[in-house]
């Protein structure tokens, strides 16, 4: 690993932070960039791609993670990937999904360089839009970061605050802000030969000490590990078909949560196909079992389905809670359930590219009927 | 077709065990017609009586019996079974084969193994299948899965029993009329071209030994006997039990050897597969009950085999087997207790006693000759000194021309020698018989089939009492009447027997009379019966998957016996679940694959060169590649042996005929650079000296072989004196009685950085090359000393025989532990430390010269080979077959087979053996212009697919790629299956995130709506009831 840092001039971290991607770009070492930009209204900060340094005014700060980033690098190298390198700014959470779609082949990384940005959590994407506070949500969250506040942890989606682990891992480069002054000094690191190779020849400065990275991110990963604990310990309750109906109750079957869903991948949902029209009599039928029957008829079975497909691969991004129009507190239901159901097939979604999915690994000992050992 | 040959092309196969069988249907499957003569009123052997197979543990009858109803319901395979070979006369290519078939007392045709008469024979006597552990009626089924499927009459009784004291009672309980007490018995005569011995050998009759105590004390069991008690089917359900008090054992003892490697019953040879069936019982036992502590006395654990040393570690490790090193000399009784108690001498020289509450003794095999000498003598073979058939190593399957062997008439053996031999007595028979092929099996022809792809569904439904099987407890009668309200369903019958002859003409007729488009039989299972209904369907003139069956006896009738009510619910419910589906069955089109008849071998040592000459004799084409500049491959190390083999002359003759042969081309200095295509179309481009040269062919051999492993201990390398054992051999095969002076000493080290963490595997051949080095310097000057310091003597078979000689000869072998290996102190000359445990003691040998038995490496190109041919190759780094036991020379890649030391390391004969088996298998596949594909192969649904590939990563026949293709100006991606490859095995689909892969016959539309059936009308009735 090489370490060198970004000299932060005049406390603008981002100004600093977009230098660096300028002088990245006219280095050519990169054909484009895709980095979270925000839009002239400033109401939301999306991942551009972009190809002339001249047009870059990003956000990587921006607490906002409006879409899948994973979803738009699978979106662009899954037919073919590029001929010449991109790089791509993105969050732990979202390179740990990109992890998994290129094991499911859904994306390729071939000339994708990584570059993943510590992440100290996101607002919900209306809280970042119409944002209370003076400040932007930026700067706000810039100065609680700072002040090592908790003034901005209201404001971050549950998800955020139990994050599965806000450093990233997998990168080529990571720019780091934990474990170091940032209004001074951004930490950039080479994780990979390419990532070496890129920084190699820009004007950064060797870091002098790594300590204190080390220990703010365990600091950190301890912290929100604790979180996750007792957040899991707190929902252990949602057990059994009735309390899971109960959570599902405002579901109106809209399939936004599959569609915001970094891994869910396939071509035509099996839900938005034919396979539940029936017959009246049909309905009919189900309806003489109690008397009455909930429509719509396929709701539920839709978010069992679709755990059942995603969550070994769940990476905890959060985006289909977000994506819920009304407020369905998924993650309260998905963390949980990916914790337990990873842990039994021993399955760390996005750590390692070369760790098979569950699918289509074969255990002789997995499952093993009761009595059998 | 008939064509005009001087040969016959048919072949009587004698012996109805796994043998017999893979034998039989590979002949079938190449186009001759095939005669079993079987001995016994089933087909199945030995290896229907076993409980589980090591070392996978896989269930022996789970994986026999499929094949057994392969064989009965081959077109081209008749069965024969309680008959006598009486004589064999005539000549290669034309014999005829005598028979006695004894009277079964059972018309085959009408029996339909319902069991009614069973109920009412008041006869009982010892169950000779359990080896007489319960007791059977005088009319009986072997077992459930017999074949043929139908009851026996046994009139004689086993000498202290009486059999059928002709009552009649099962006369009138037969609603059949299959029972023929008046049956006489036949001669036949078969004229056949050629004949295969498959007649196995007996277990040994410890009774002999007494003092083993068998049959004296309750608690002494053989090792089949055992067999049967692990057995979920056998008499204690698969409780482990003791007969004297069916208590549960806890100290269970397992004696090596008995009958085997003992002079005293002049069975001086190794029965080969003990030491490995023992630590399987021993494992199940303790996963039965893991109370149980297993102890195995032995002298050597013979585990030579593919994968046989990994079991045996974690038998010790996991199961905590406990193996004790020691030839015991006595069992006796505490006639309080009827436990047993062991003397031993350990191996400090300890004279020790252990109790047990039961003993295990396994039993070897005893030679044909032994046993059933009338056949040997009917025969008249040449016999070796055990009563085994001799053949010549160098063609190993060949009694004399025509007449050929397989399994453990010849030697002792496990499973998969036996199936090899088999597919290799085949591919003689083939190779003989070449001309003839065809010319004796016929094709029956059906009627035009009707297009009804686009009617309605007019289903018949056709239900079955099975005897009283299930009209006993299901109210047929009133399922009828229900079915009969049923949408779609067109026609509703009855019949006592669905499977009768009779009521194969009634389907058809009613099929015609009343238009039916889809039928559905409610009977047994499709596993045995679905193909005589789809006949039915073809005769009718519809498609054959327009069947669909349901099963109201093994999963309805039978097991709701005392619950009739509710058996004839669940009789309804089932048969409208299966109407559900039959309603949108489509026809199926069973593709045909064409196949070039070519064949592709790699590497052309003997195995290479034996699978290219047996494959050229049966009249295919075929490229042999080598890499190295000549043929012969690891034959170059080899310069002598102690069975016979003229090793120089072998080498020679086998080259030139493979370079002279008119349909054999040799390609030597080449390798195979590129692979496309799939069974029965590949298509190779081989790089030569002299170029590239592209090969179309049908189907690849794999025989690329091993080579000595090269050690890095023991001063190798380093110091002259130290060789490894062709080393040796080659030394030894240029010296003269004068290159060896008195008292010149050989120390040789067994097993050298092998059987360890590194190289978890014994090379099988090396315990041997050591034994024959040593015979030849004894040879050379008997005044020398050669040590062997070894593990485990792995001289298995008649190989023993080698053994004992060496150890009269005066070479002494002591064995060491792998915790303590011999050590090298070279300071003043070569000195073995060697620490040997009867003494207690290092001993300090010092040695003229040091011979390190290392084994066999593999080819380090094996898992780019393997890559290139889409196989797998094992932790090891030797290919892996299909199944380690039933398909040891195919791949589960269709079209690809292996032999010789590539797959494990393994003696000449094995690899010429295996070779004309992966020969044999091949040409089931080239003997025909095209291929029939599976009908029920999955199809992708390329709008549906995401190109995720788990499909392919579950495919266990790499059926499936992802290809990559231009759609409208688009690329897109998704995953192809290979309907020539694809098994129809399901995996995919249900793997399938997206369900973008269906499998005919079984479509989500179909299956969907019976589960639809099923829980909807279950859930209604369940809730309206509580």
């Amino acid at each position: 690993m090489t370490q060198k840092v970004i000299k932060v001039k005049d406390n603008d971290v981002i100004g600093s932070t977009n230098e660096f991607f300028r002088q990245l770009l006219s280095s050519g070492k990169i054909q484009a960039l895709l980095v979270p930009q925000n839009t002239p209204s400033k109401k939301v900060a999306f991942p551009v791609l972009i190809s002339d340094p001249k047009k870059l005014h990003a956000d990587i700060i921006a607490p906002i993670l409006p879409a899948s980033t994973a979803a738009m690098v699978s979106k662009m190298t899954k037919v073919q990937p590029p001929a010449k390198p991109i790089g791509v700014v993105m969050r732990s959470c979202q390179i740990r999904a990109l992890i998994e779609l290129v094991k499911l082949n859904q994306a390729n990384l071939i000339n994708i360089v990584i570059i993943g940005v510590d992440c100290p959590g996101t607002f919900p994407l209306n809280t970042y839009a119409e944002f209370p506070e003076k400040k932007t949500p930026t700067h706000f969250l810039l100065e609680a970061w700072v002040k090592k506040s908790d003034d901005a942890e209201k404001y971050f989606r549950s998800v955020c605050r139990m994050c599965k682990d806000p450093i990233p891992t997998n990168a080529d480069i990571i720019l780091g802000f934990y474990g170091t002054d940032f209004e001074k000094e951004i930490i950039v690191e080479a994780h990979s030969d390419v990532g070496k190779e890129i920084l190699k020849d820009l004007p950064l400065e060797d870091e002098k000490e790594g300590k204190s990275r080390e220990k703010a991110v365990k600091e950190i990963r301890d912290e929100k590990t604790k979180k996750r604990a007792l957040f899991l310990k707190e929902k252990e309750g949602i057990k059994g078909i009735d309390k899971v109906a109960e959570f599902f109750d405002k579901c109106v079957n809209c399939h936004n949560c599959r569609q915001a869903c970094p891994i869910c991948y396939c071509k035509e949902c099996l839900f938005d196909s034919s396979v539940f029209d029936a017959e009246a009599y049909k309905f009919l039928r189900r309806a003489e079992v109690k008397g009455l029957f909930k429509m719509p008829n396929d709701a539920l079975l839709f978010q069992l389905g679709r755990m059942n497909h995603m969550i070994l691969s769940c990476v905890e991004c959060g985006l289909c809670e977000q994506a819920c129009p009304n407020n369905i507190p998924l993650m309260e239901v998905f963390i949980p359930a990916a914790e337990n159901a990873q842990k039994e097939f021993d399955y760390h979604p996005g750590k390692d590219r070369t760790e098979k999915v569950p699918m289509i690994v074969y255990r002789e000992d997995e499952f093993l009927e009761v009595g059998e050992k | 077709m008939t064509k005009k040959s001087e040969t016959i092309g048919a072949i009587a196969v004698v012996g109805g065990g796994i043998t017999g069988v893979q034998a039989a249907l590979d002949l079938a499957d190449m186009g001759y017609k095939v005669y079993v003569l079987e001995k016994s009123p089933t087909i199945g052997g030995v290896m229907a009586q076993l409980d589980k197979t090591f070392p996978t543990n896989d269930c022996s009858m789970c994986i026999l019996s499929p094949k057994l109803v392969d064989c009965a319901r081959h077109q081209n395979i008749e069965i024969l079974t309680n008959v006598v070979v009486e004589g064999i006369e005539g000549n290669p290519g034309n014999f005829t084969v005598k028979v006695l078939k004894k009277p079964r007392f059972i018309d085959l045709e009408k029996c339909t193994s319902c069991g009614s008469c069973e109920a009412v024979c008041p006869v009982s006597l010892p169950n000779a299948f359990e080896y007489g552990l319960v007791k059977r009626k005088a009319i009986y089924k072997p077992f459930p899965q017999a074949i043929p499927n139908a009851y026996v009459i046994d009139k004689e009784g086993d000498g202290k029993h009486r059999g059928c004291v002709d009552c009649m009672r099962c006369v009138k309980e037969c609603k059949s009329g299959a029972i023929n007490h008046e049956q006489k018995p036949e001669h036949l005569l078969f004229h056949v071209g050629a004949v295969i011995i498959a007649a196995g050998s007996p277990p040994f009759d410890p009774v002999v030994k007494p003092e083993f105590g068998y049959k004296k004390y309750k608690n002494v069991l053989t090792s089949v006997e055992f067999e049967r008690v692990l057995s979920a089917s056998g008499p204690t359900q698969g409780k482990i039990l003791r007969p004297s008090d069916q208590k549960h054992p806890i100290k269970v003892a397992w004696v090596h050897c008995v009958g085997s490697r003992d002079a005293s019953v002049n069975h001086d040879y190794c029965s080969a597969m003990c030491c490995m069936y023992t630590a399987k019982e021993a494992v199940i036992a303790k996963e039965h009950a893991s109370d149980i502590e297993p102890t195995v006395f032995y002298i050597d654990v013979r585990s030579y085999g593919k994968d046989f040393d990994k079991y045996i570690n974690r038998a010790k490790k996991e199961q905590g087997l406990r193996y004790v090193r020691s030839r015991i000399s006595e069992i006796t009784e505490d006639p309080k207790t009827r436990d047993l108690r062991i003397k031993y001498e350990d191996d400090k020289g300890e004279f020790k006693e252990e109790t047990y509450n039961l003993v295990v003794l396994s039993v070897g095999l005893c030679g044909a000759g032994e046993r059933h000498s009338e056949l040997m003598d009917t025969l008249g073979f040449d016999v070796n000194e055990f009563n085994y058939v001799r053949t010549s190593a160098d063609d190993p399957v060949v009694i004399k021309p025509g007449i050929f062997v397989a399994g453990s008439f010849l030697e002792p053996q496990a499973i998969p020698e036996s199936v090899m031999q088999a597919s290799a007595a085949a591919a003689n028979a083939a190779a003989l018989l070449k001309d003839s092929r065809g010319t004796l099996v016929t094709e029956k022809k059906y009627p035009a089939e009707k297009d009804v792809s686009a009617q309605k569904p007019r289903i018949g439904v056709f239900l079955c009492h099975c005897g009283i099987n299930i009209g006993g407890y299901v109210d047929v009668p009133a399922v009828v009447e229900y079915v009969k309200s049923l949408e779609d369903v067109a026609f509703v019958e009855s019949n006592i027997y669905t499977c009768s002859e009779d009521t194969q003409k009634k389907i058809v007729d009613a099929i015609k009379k009343h238009d039916l488009n889809r039928i559905l039989i409610a009977a047994c299972t499709p596993r045995t019966h679905e193909p005589l209904f789809q006949k039915s369907l073809r005769d009718a003139g519809l498609n054959p998957y327009l069947l669909e069956m349901t099963n109201i006896r093994e999963q309805c009738s039978w097991v709701h016996m005392d619950e009739p009510a509710k058996a004839t619910e669940k009789a309804k419910q089932l048969i409208a679940m299966t109407v559900a589906k039959t309603r949108f069955l489509q026809p199926i089109q069973e593709a045909e694959i064409p196949v070039l008849q070519k064949a592709l071998v790699i590497g052309g040592g003997i195995a290479g060169m034996t699978a290219a000459l047996s494959l050229a004799d049966q009249g295919y084409e075929t490229v042999l590649v080598e890499k190295e500049k000549r043929l012969g491959g690891y034959l170059h190390k080899v310069y002598y042996t102690v069975d016979g083999i003229d090793i120089p002359r072998l080498l020679k003759e086998i080259t030139e005929k493979v370079s002279k042969h008119p349909l054999i081309k040799v390609h030597t200095s080449s390798q195979v650079k590129t692979l496309k295509g799939y069974v029965g179309s590949y298509e190779s481009d081989i790089q030569t000296p002299t170029g590239m040269i592209p090969f179309s062919h049908g189907v690849i051999v794999v025989t690329v072989g091993a080579d000595e492993y090269t050690p890095h201990t023991y001063h190798y390398g380093k110091d002259p004196r130290v060789l490894t054992q062709s080393e040796l051999e080659k030394v030894l095969s240029e010296s003269t009685k004068e290159d060896i002076v008195d008292g010149e000493t050989f120390v040789m080290i067994q097993c050298v950085e092998c059987r360890d963490e590194k190289r978890p595997y014994c090379s099988r051949i090396c315990c041997m090359q050591a034994v024959k080095n040593a015979l030849k310097i004894k040879e050379l000057n008997p005044r020398s000393e050669v040590f062997v310091l070894y593990r485990d003597l792995m001289t298995y078979g008649f190989k023993e025989r080698f053994y004992k000689d060496a150890r009269e000869k005066g070479v002494m072998f002591l064995q060491y532990d792998p915790e303590k290996k011999p050590e090298l102190e070279s300071k003043n000359g070569l000195v073995v430390k060697v620490h040997e445990p009867m003494l207690g003691e290092y001993l300090k040998i010092p040695a003229d010269h040091l011979i390190l038995s290392t084994g066999l490496q593999p080819n380090l190109d094996n898992p780019a080979i393997g890559k290139l041919l889409k196989v797998p190759v094992n932790d090891d780094g030797f290919f892996l077959e299909a199944h380690v036991k039933l398909r040891p020379v195919d791949f589960s890649t269709r079209g690809v087979f292996v032999a010789g030391n590539c797959h494990v390391p393994k003696f000449i004969n094995e690899s010429i053996y295996q070779a004309q088996a992966a020969a044999a298998r091949a040409a089931t596949i080239l003997c025909k212009p095209t291929l029939k594909a599976e009908p029920n192969v999955a199809f992708v649904d390329e709008d549906l697919c995401s190109g995720c590939s788990i499909c392919i990563s579950v495919c266990p026949y790499n059926a499936i790629e992802r290809v990559e293709e231009k759609k409208d100006g688009k690329t897109v991606i998704h995953a192809k299956i290979n309907e020539g490859l694809c098994q129809g095995c399901g995996t995919c689909v249900s793997a399938c995130p997206s369900s973008a892969i269906q499998q005919r016959g079984f479509k989500d539309k179909q299956i969907l709506p019976m589960i639809e059936e099923m829980t909807e009308k279950k859930l209604v009735s369940y809730l309206k009831e509580s």
